[in-house]
């Protein structure tokens, strides 16, 4: 709105910096909230996209629709000290108070409409109703997501592409796997999330952060994206730009976080329930690699560790070779991984860097603390969680996702960086969401991932690839960006091979019981319960290559993010020279 | 064009240009040689003419225009041409300073007459521009409430997300990917339709459709022909015609190189597995891409080849997500696409003049399912009318051929059961087979005559089954009658102008004159054997459907096709709600019909303001929506289990009856359009008053046609010829109804035609 105003003002990327530190001034009015004014094409995205979840409610669900249904029953029936300690399923409640809050809210209309939904002891109900009811729930409450989106529109400095960057993300086919088929709340959560990232670009960094420690209350997390926060609002709200601190601002916000924190953990810390409270929220029990390894660097470094068994195995080499990690990890159980070859990995080691990679981000942050620097220091900060973290599920990949494709609409970008963070973000989008592919196993919804991704990735590319075509400059660019091409051309080889491995695997299988299926592990750590994929106690029939498809997805999107994740933190911290395709490499 | 040029700007020039103008007719008539042009020009020649040399004063100066093939129910050129309205709302075109001008023309201010004579050149290759694509005009209608044209501000204000997303894409400049996102966009939603139940799902020992084609892929894939259709005739004996059974027997020949256990004979039957409901589904979806997604395409590019890009892929997109036939394939499960896709195959190739192909493609529709029959009274006059369209030699040429085609692609479809075995009962089997006329006037409840009157005669008691069958016969082949007549009589008509033609024009490559006729016949002959033939079922509705829909698809929104056409399609799946409901796909009824009308941009309120199909649509749609919230919320009457199904066929059946009566107006008013009522020595296709009385209520609509174009202007868009399209005709406020008062002799066709100009109307 008020940067509209004024926006040939900027013509240089330092002006623009300048201009968005005191970006867009004053906050907007609250009753700017209240008109809406959505145009009809919106509407017309808003009933595509509903139509097409309707049409999702019968579609495969994995247990995370009894988690949350289980939720539901333990917050309507039990008092509320009992929620943290109740055992009847062995989905426990592990998400933070405002979730089960929030579940509270959800079970009163759910016990008008079928009180079974809501019986503690009816586990594994799945009659429509419910089904209804809790598709019907992430419909509406992705609603915040959609509301916050067109927010951003209205406030934008280039509309049309921050349109299609905002109708992109609502209709991301993460949120489409992930929501409207796996089930989860992701939508309602990332909505949240963006609320307070619009927050700050309207410069009002107090409402983004209470609504970030509201957002840690729901889901936790989003302690990946916490670091960038809290430098953020220290420097650009509690520091003057010469560097003198701003008491008042500093107290109104930590007063407010906190405020946020008593609401949220007060009745159980009256209780004196919080060890038990975080013994549910933070199980250190997992290992290195979730079952399916998420595609983060841990994937590469155990493919790595594979590939030099096999080496060692043929050519005896002396390695000194783990004998328990040799039937490790392979077989994609849960449990802890234990490298053959390599060091094993411990918690710590993953600690430290993920903590060297984040200072790395947060000290250019403090340095320039602009929106759209936060913006960027913020999806690092989540990928580097991810791309580090211990024992990190595939779903967090939404969360280098999602903020990566707000940031291409950060600011009025050069023609050269925008094309920098275009091509970073088709790269991590293409991985991303193909890495979520495993999630959807049954061939029905399969297709649908595999035709909805597609369209969609079609639909981001085509309009926006011709405004930022950029001529090659340099041998060393010709030579990355055919690379590039190539790796982004294997994903449909990829694609292939997964489905003529699982047709050629499912014929042997089909007389006796199927070998595969998808089971949930409750007590993740960080509470992304995840499909996972096991062995039937009896199925001597499967090869050792069962995983194989997973691996190679796994490992293949691990190196796209990976290679995305450098490239995006290379044009983070040459920002203010950056001239464009990536240059300075030489 | 330079004639204009030299004419003496505003007051005098007024009449000359008239005559000069009316000068220019044959010489364009010369330089554009589409036959059906000139020769439906040509009635009305004489009364421009006339009104010319009688010097009728009006205020709004007339140039008499070249009418390049278009629809003569048209207001008159010269009213057209000077009081275009302003662009509207169904064209989602920017326009070109040209078209503007043309566009301001609407304005009877002195200041803009004046730009007009000053800069008439320019304007006249404008208004030869707008011409050209716009070829299929419809009657104004006139509204004042319907000019939405105003918002074109940051978005312009386009009726339906479809058009929307359309120009969108242009704007974009990325319309090479429309036609492929519309199929996929399509294909995703029929998988997604694909994840719900089917009929029949988890109901043993008899399931549903389901079972059935799958038990047909079964038996087509152990047995030998001779059996496919004795094989245990109570358990789903194959009832279809032979091309059905050879893709069941494809698709089982797949499944059995997949799977096994889903086709074995016998020991597969209510097989369920998630892997076996994927494979049927797919071959749907498989079917549907091979046949009726190309034909869809194809229609888009001929019959609708000479609007403009975006309105052939608003065509195309219109019909693709056509919510009735998504429900029943997708969900209900059944293999229509394949016959809906053959029949609009055989009328693409009508359009194109190759009869034969056409006529080897209704074949095969009706070789894949009988009820293509509902369309074969349409079809077969029309290719009857066009024997005789071309005279005794050509046409009985043509007869022989057509003869010979259609009944060697019978054979062929027929031949195993021909050289199998020579006995007649075997080969009778299948016909036995497929019309089953032992089963009862209706099944079930059916929004057709037979069943909304049972509410009030108890016909089954009243009437001996036979003399039923008789009876419905005879009501159906009267429903029928004037689709029939009416393509015969304008085929006898234009033979005799046929003779005057030169030797090239009839070459028959040409589609007819009359093919324009050809959808409203359809229309007409497919609802009355809905309406009254025996033994129809609710799914049936698709066949009137489909010529609707064809109708619907790119007419401009304040058509009368267009708000019949959304109609019907709406209580079309409404009164097919018991079924889906005992299929358990009510969230994709809703889904699938939300979305449909959301991208056609349709709204009851949008329609023409009290109009009668406003008052009938706001009736309608109110009693549907109140007749769901008393389903969800009452319990029937223990006497009276039936009761919600027979309210849902009390209301659906008279819109059904309202469309058949509207497509036989519609039928008569082109037929008169193209035949003219100047040379006429017969009378129109007879009527009863009562029909007519129905129909008046709606004579004040305008009325989409549906017409081809000629080479000639396919040529000259394929030349790069930039058209405006100007996607309605509507006379704009008061300039227009003025000027047709006071031109009433040059308008005498529309007065006569009743045709609703713009005085009619107000």
């Amino acid at each position: 709105m008020d940067e509209d105003a004024a926006p040939s003002l900027r013509k240089s990327p330092s002006v623009a910096s300048l201009r968005s530190v005191g970006s867009a001034g004053a906050p907007v009015p609250a009753s700017a909230w209240l008109s809406w004014d959505i145009l009809p094409s919106e509407w017309d995205i808003l009933c595509l996209s509903t139509a097409l979840k309707f049409l999702l409610f019968p579609a495969y669900r994995s247990t995370d629709f009894e988690v949350h249904r289980n939720w539901l029953a333990i917050t309507h029936t039990l008092p509320i000290s009992k929620w943290y300690y109740d055992t009847t399923s062995e989905w426990t409640l592990d998400y933070p108070p405002f979730f089960a809050y929030f579940e509270k809210l959800l079970s009163i209309p759910a016990f008008l409409i079928d009180p079974q939904i809501v019986d503690l002891n009816n586990l594994n109900y799945d009659a429509w109703s419910v089904i209804a009811y809790q598709r019907t729930t992430v419909i509406l409450t992705e609603l915040v997501l959609g509301a916050v989106l067109l927010k951003f529109i209205r406030g934008s400095i280039e509309p049309s592409i921050q349109r299609i960057v905002s109708a992109s993300i609502f209709l991301h086919p993460g949120f489409l796997i992930v929501d409207h088929i796996h089930f989860q709340y992701n939508g309602f959560m990332y909505g949240i999330l963006l609320w307070s990232i619009l927050m700050a670009r309207n410069g009002n960094k107090l409402a983004s952060g209470i609504l970030f420690a509201i957002l840690l209350n729901f889901k936790h997390i989003y302690m990946y994206l916490a670091p960038a926060y809290f430098v953020y609002l220290l420097r650009a709200f509690c520091f003057s730009p010469t560097g003198h601190i701003h008491i008042k601002n500093f107290l109104s916000l930590a007063n407010s976080v906190i405020a946020v924190f008593v609401v949220s953990l007060g009745p159980f810390a009256l209780m004196g329930q919080i060890p038990q409270l975080l013994s549910r929220l933070f199980p250190f029990t997992r290992g290195l690699n979730h079952a399916y390894w998420a595609p983060n660097f841990w994937a590469l470094v155990t493919a790595a560790d594979r590939v030099l068994l096999k080496y060692a195995q043929m050519t005896g080499a002396e390695f000194a070779i783990n004998e328990s990690g040799v039937a490790s990890s392979s077989r994609g159980l849960v449990g802890d991984t234990v490298f053959a070859v390599l060091p094993n990995v411990k918690p710590a080691h993953t600690f430290v860097i993920t903590v060297v990679f984040q200072l790395v981000w947060l000290v250019k942050l403090w340095r320039n603390p602009t929106y759209k620097s936060f913006l960027t220091a913020l999806t690092l900060s989540g990928w580097t969680s991810f791309l580090f973290g211990w024992h990190v599920h595939e779903k967090a990949v939404l969360l280098v996702l999602i903020p990566l494709r707000q940031v291409g609409s950060a600011s009025r970008l050069l023609a050269a960086e925008r094309q920098a963070y275009f091509r970073t973000f088709l790269l991590a989008s293409v991985a991303g969401v193909f890495s979520l592919f495993p999630l959807i196993f049954n061939p029905t919804e399969s297709i649908i991932k595999v035709v909805y991704s597609t369209i969609w990735i079609a639909a981001v590319y085509i309009p926006l690839s011709r405004r930022v075509y950029e001529y090659p400059k340099s041998v060393i660019y010709v030579i990355m960006d055919a690379l590039e091409k190539v790796y982004l051309a294997g994903f449909p080889l990829l694609l292939l091979f997964v489905t003529a491995f699982r047709l050629f695997q499912q014929q042997p299988s089909v007389s006796g019981a199927s070998t595969a299926r998808g089971m949930c592990v409750a007590t993740d750590p960080l509470n992304l319960s995840c499909t996972e994929v096991q062995h039937e106690t009896n199925a001597t029939a499967v090869s050792a290559m069962e995983f194989l498809p997973l691996m190679a997805t796994s490992i293949y999107c691990a190196v796209g993010l990976v290679w995305s994740f450098l490239r995006l933190g290379f044009i983070y911290l040459h920002e203010e020279t950056y001239q464009g395709q990536l240059t300075e490499i030489k | 064009m330079d004639e204009l040029s030299v004419l003496p700007p505003e007051g005098s020039w007024k009449r000359s240009a008239r005559v000069r103008t009316s000068s220019l007719n044959p010489r364009y008539a010369y330089t554009n040689p589409s036959p059906s042009s000139t020769r439906a020009e040509s009635p009305f020649r004489p009364n421009s003419l006339s009104s010319n040399t009688n010097g009728i004063q009006s205020d709004t100066p007339l140039i008499l225009a070249p009418t390049p093939q278009r629809h003569l129910i048209e207001s008159s050129a010269s009213q057209r041409w000077l009081n275009t309205p302003p662009m509207s709302a169904t064209s989602s075109r920017p326009s070109s300073p040209q078209a503007a001008f043309s566009q301001s023309s609407a304005y009877p201010t002195t200041r803009i007459r004046r730009r007009l004579s000053s800069n008439h050149t320019r304007s006249f290759s404008a208004l030869l521009a707008a011409e050209k694509s716009e070829q299929v005009p419809v009657l104004p209608s006139l509204r004042g409430g319907l000019h939405r044209v105003s918002g074109r501000g940051l978005e312009p204000e386009e009726t339906g997300g479809g058009r929307r997303w359309i120009r969108w894409m242009h704007k974009r400049g990325i319309k090479t990917w429309v036609v492929p996102g519309v199929i996929a966009g399509a294909a995703l939603l029929k998988f997604a339709i694909g994840l719900g139940s089917y009929s029949g799902q988890n109901t043993p020992p008899m399931f549903g459709d389901y079972e059935a084609q799958r038990h047909w892929m079964e038996l087509t894939i152990h047995l030998p022909m001779n059996q496919w259709y004795t094989y245990d005739l109570p358990y789903w004996g194959l009832d279809y015609p032979p091309l059905t059974a050879y893709i069941s027997w494809l698709c089982g020949i797949v499944a059995h190189f997949i799977n096994p256990s889903w086709v074995g004979l016998d020991n597969s039957r209510g097989i369920e597995t998630p892997e076996s409901k994927f494979f049927m589904r797919m071959t749907v979806i498989a079917c549907d891409a091979l046949v009726y997604v190309p034909a869809l395409v194809m229609f888009a590019h001929t019959w609708q080849g000479s609007r403009s890009k975006r309105t052939q892929e608003l065509s195309l997109l219109t019909l693709i997500l056509q919510p009735a036939l998504l429900l029943v394939d997708c969900g209900h499960f059944q293999y229509n696409s394949v016959m809906l896709g053959f029949t609009i195959l055989a009328l693409n190739f009508f359009a194109k003049g190759q009869d034969l192909i056409g006529a080897a493609f209704f074949v095969l529709s009706l070789g894949f399912k009988q009820m293509a029959l509902y369309y074969a009274p349409a079809f077969g006059s029309y290719l009857l009318a066009k024997c005789l369209y071309l005279g005794p030699t050509k046409g009985g040429q043509l007869f022989v051929r057509l003869a010979l085609v259609t009944a060697s692609t019978f054979l062929l479809l027929f031949l195993p059961w021909l050289s199998t075995s020579a006995s007649l009962s075997t080969i009778m089997q299948p016909v036995t087979r497929i019309f089953p006329f032992a089963r009862g006037l209706f099944e079930d409840k059916v929004s057709n005559f037979w069943c909304a009157s049972n509410v009030i005669f108890k016909w089954k008691t009243w009437a001996s089954s036979a003399s039923l069958v008789k009876t419905s016969t005879a009501l159906t082949a009267l429903g029928f009658l004037p689709a029939v007549a009416g393509l015969l009589r304008s085929g006898i008509t234009h033979m005799t102008k046929s003779e005057l033609r030169d030797e090239k024009d009839s070459e028959g490559k040409q589609h007819t004159p009359f093919l324009p006729l050809l959808p409203y016949a359809l229309l007409t002959s497919s609802m009355s054997f809905f309406l009254f033939s025996f033994q129809v079922h609710e799914k049936t509705i698709l066949l009137p459907l489909l010529p609707v829909t064809l109708l619907l698809s790119g007419a401009p929104i304040d058509s009368a096709a267009y708000s019949w056409g959304a109609l019907v399609n709406n209580v079309a799946v409404f009164s097919m709600w018991p079924l889906l409901k005992r299929d358990g796909l009510g969230l994709q009824y809703i889904a699938t019909l939300l979305l449909w009308n959301r991208v056609i941009g349709y709204s009851p309120f949008k329609l023409p303001v009290k109009s009668f199909v406003q008052l009938l649509s706001m009736g309608v749609y109110a009693a549907a929506i109140l007749l769901h919230i008393l389903e969800s919320i009452v319990h029937p009457p223990a006497r009276y289990p039936d009761l919600f199904p027979v309210l849902n066929v009390l209301i659906s059946t008279p819109v059904f009856f309202l469309t058949w009566s509207w497509s036989i107006k519609c039928g008569m008013e082109v037929g008169w359009a193209l035949g003219g009522l100047g040379n006429q020595s017969h009378s129109p296709p007879v009527l009863d008053a009562k029909e007519v009385e129905d129909v008046g209520g709606v004579t004040a609509q305008g009325t989409g046609v549906l017409i081809p174009p000629s080479n000639t202007t396919l040529s000259y868009r394929q030349a790069g010829g930039r058209t405006v399209s100007l996607g309605r005709a509507q006379s704009s406020g008061g300039s227009s109804s003025k000027a047709t008062a006071s031109t009433s002799p040059a308008d005498l066709f529309e007065g006569s035609g009743s045709m609703g100009g713009g005085g009619e109307a107000d």
